[in-house]
């Protein structure tokens, strides 16, 4: 038996045309069971992106695949699970009643169906709720309908479009639980959202996709370390900042320190030697080192980056 | 939130996928879940006020009318001019572009282009539910209307016709029934279906009307079959035959007789608006089985 986890999304040299419009171009990445979230400006073929992957638009060259079917397919349909960004459902129906009557289409008893309804909703945090028409929802419980008509049917590929949007503080990291845990399950996740910071900390890793092509693909650190041209951005706290300045300039990984009104900005042309050497040199700095924050090694960073 | 358990999108690795439904069980499950929504839509709401109303007008108009005309006439001129040619085809416009274009307009549509079922029984479900609850207000109008006019016991010298009732009943379910499918088939291909609704009836059908009865463009239509019907199942006198269709009086005096209006071979009524129907059905469904089809692409 192989080791390798299934792919459950497969974009195959995918390129769409509109018309005389390129919307993406050559795109090729895969979703194993894992976390995948995708980056990118409006109007850049995010949604085209989507809608390909869950069979709504025929690729005009290449191949998408879900799980091994075309995702066009009732096959491949059957193992999607797709949480839209757009707030509409059917308004005078309970949230019970509304994820009852999609698993319907996946061929589930009616009572059967009612039942997942009520269980998946239970888990999403909607146990009291769910039998009060939608139109009464809040824009967060909502969200969790959404969620629900998605997760329902237990597919093995899911596509969440800004799953985040509406929800409270302490249901984004409930929500970011539950993704992080869908790839322990057989779930192969495709995350799409604006908010970077909260989409990093669910993501195993990113596709970018810009003016139509896939920018970069992979782990957030490992891309920020293929950009050799931006010097690694640092920021010191700590005592006796003039001291500290003149040595780290010194250092061959450090391209230049400048002087902040509470600290030390540091430029690294080589950060992985500069943090071995600088773990020595903080744990006997006299008055010690009190923080040291990077500035640019984040998603929005690297996105940043990639973009310009 | 919970997330504690571990079945929110399942607990067994790469599961089984659940099959999806057949095509008749699809089309049964659609049309189920659309006369659920249908029961939503504030046409239906308004709809028992407008039979009180209907009830009332055709009660006074009965009592006003007595010295002109007789209770079979009455009736068949309101249920034809009134329900026949205005309220039913749009309240079955209206009713069926409100549950096809409407999911499209909002996008819920998309909730269900993801399950794994085939598309053209997902519309037949919807017209199938479209033409019952019109079918079924069209003949609850008929026999408000036909109350209201038997109620008024002098207008029926000869005794009261329940068979006009049913006689119009008949040709209102047909009527609704075709309606369902233009509008089905407006809602799925165009933008803006009510206005292409009206064109319809009000452009096209009025044109029609005003060829001569041999025009072909008239099978276009569900006016002119739904009148020949009329006339075939009511038999009325030469004064009720030029009433219900003025502008062809020697057509309508030499129908009188009966045309065999419900024989089932080409160029009869019936099979005109069968036609009708199966061409407005397959190009609708034609539009809403292309795998690119959402409202942003459409017209």
């Amino acid at each position: 038996m192989s080791d390798t986890p299934p792919i459950v999304l497969e974009f195959d040299s995918v390129t769409k045309w509109y018309g005389s419009v390129a919307a993406l171009l050559d795109v090729s990445f895969q979703v194993c069971t894992e976390v995948v979230g995708l980056v990118g400006k409006n109007g850049v073929g995010k949604s085209t992106l989507m809608k390909l992957a869950v069979g709504l638009l025929n690729p005009s060259q290449g191949a998408v695949r879900v799980c091994g079917s075309d995702a066009t397919t009732r096959e491949a349909r059957a193992r999607i699970g797709f949480c839209p960004d757009f707030d509409r459902l059917y308004e005078p129906l309970s949230g019970v009643k509304f994820v009852a009557w999609m698993l319907r289409y996946h061929g589930v008893a009616a009572r059967a169906a009612t039942m997942r309804a009520e269980e998946v909703l239970t888990e999403l945090g909607l146990a009291e709720d769910m039998y009060r028409p939608i139109r009464e929802y809040s824009k967060g419980m909502r969200q969790r309908v959404r969620l629900g008509q998605a997760l329902a049917h237990r597919p093995q590929f899911v596509l969440l479009d800004e799953p985040m949007t509406g929800l409270d503080p302490v249901a984004r990291a409930e929500l970011a639980d539950l993704i992080r845990g869908l790839p322990q399950r057989g779930v192969g996740v495709l995350v799409s959202s604006h908010v970077l910071h909260e989409l990093e900390a669910v993501v195993d890793r990113v596709v970018l996709v810009h003016q139509g092509r896939l920018l970069a693909d992979g782990k957030v650190e490992a891309l920020r370390d293929q950009l050799p041209e931006r010097p690694h951005r640092l920021r010191l706290k700590g005592a006796r900042l003039r001291e500290l300045a003149s040595q780290l300039t010194n250092w061959p990984e450090v391209d230049g320190v400048s002087f902040l009104s509470d600290g030390l900005e540091v430029s690294l042309s080589g950060h992985g030697a500069f943090y071995q050497r600088f773990s020595d040199l903080a744990g006997d700095w006299q008055g010690g080192i009190h923080e040291l924050i990077p500035l640019d090694d984040d998603l929005a960073a690297v996105f940043g980056y990639l973009v310009e | 939130m919970t997330t504690t358990t571990n079945s929110a999108a399942g607990n067994s690795g790469l599961a089984r996928a659940v099959p999806g439904l057949s095509v008749l069980a699809t089309m049964l499950e659609s049309a189920r879940q659309t006369l659920v929504m249908l029961r939503y839509r504030r046409i239906l709401w308004v709809a028992p006020i407008g039979l009180l109303l209907l009830f009332a007008l055709a009660f006074v108009l009965a009592g006003t009318a007595r010295s002109r005309s007789d209770g079979a006439h009455l009736y068949s001129v309101f249920a034809w001019w009134g329900l026949a040619t205005v309220v039913m085809p749009w309240a079955t416009l209206f009713l069926g572009v409100q549950a096809v274009h409407g999911e499209l307009e909002d996008r819920t549509s998309q909730y269900l282009f993801l399950r794994p079922v085939h598309r053209v029984p997902l519309l037949l479900g919807k017209w199938l539910a479209i033409a019952a609850v019109s079918s079924a207000l069209a003949c609850c109008s008929a026999a408000a209307l036909y109350v209201a006019v038997a109620s008024r016991e002098d207008l029926w010298p000869d005794g009261r016709e329940p068979w006009l009732l049913v006689s119009f009943c008949i040709v209102l379910g047909l009527g609704a029934t075709a309606y369902s499918a233009v509008a089905v088939f407006l809602a799925a291909t165009f933008r803006r279906p009510l206005a292409w609704a009206a064109f319809f009836v009000v452009g096209l059908q009025m044109l029609a009307a005003n060829l001569p009865v041999s025009a072909g463009l008239r099978q276009l239509t569900i006016t002119d079959p739904l009148r020949r019907m009329t006339l075939d199942l009511i038999e009325p006198s030469r004064r009720l035959a030029r009433a219900l269709w003025p502008a062809e009086r020697n057509e309508a005096l030499s129908i009188e007789n009966g045309t065999g209006a419900f024989l089932l071979e080409f160029g009869s009524p019936l099979c005109s608006l069968l036609i009708l129907v199966v061409v407005c059905l397959t190009l609708g469904c034609w539009q809403y089985a292309r795998t690119e089809y959402e409202s942003r692409s459409r017209d």
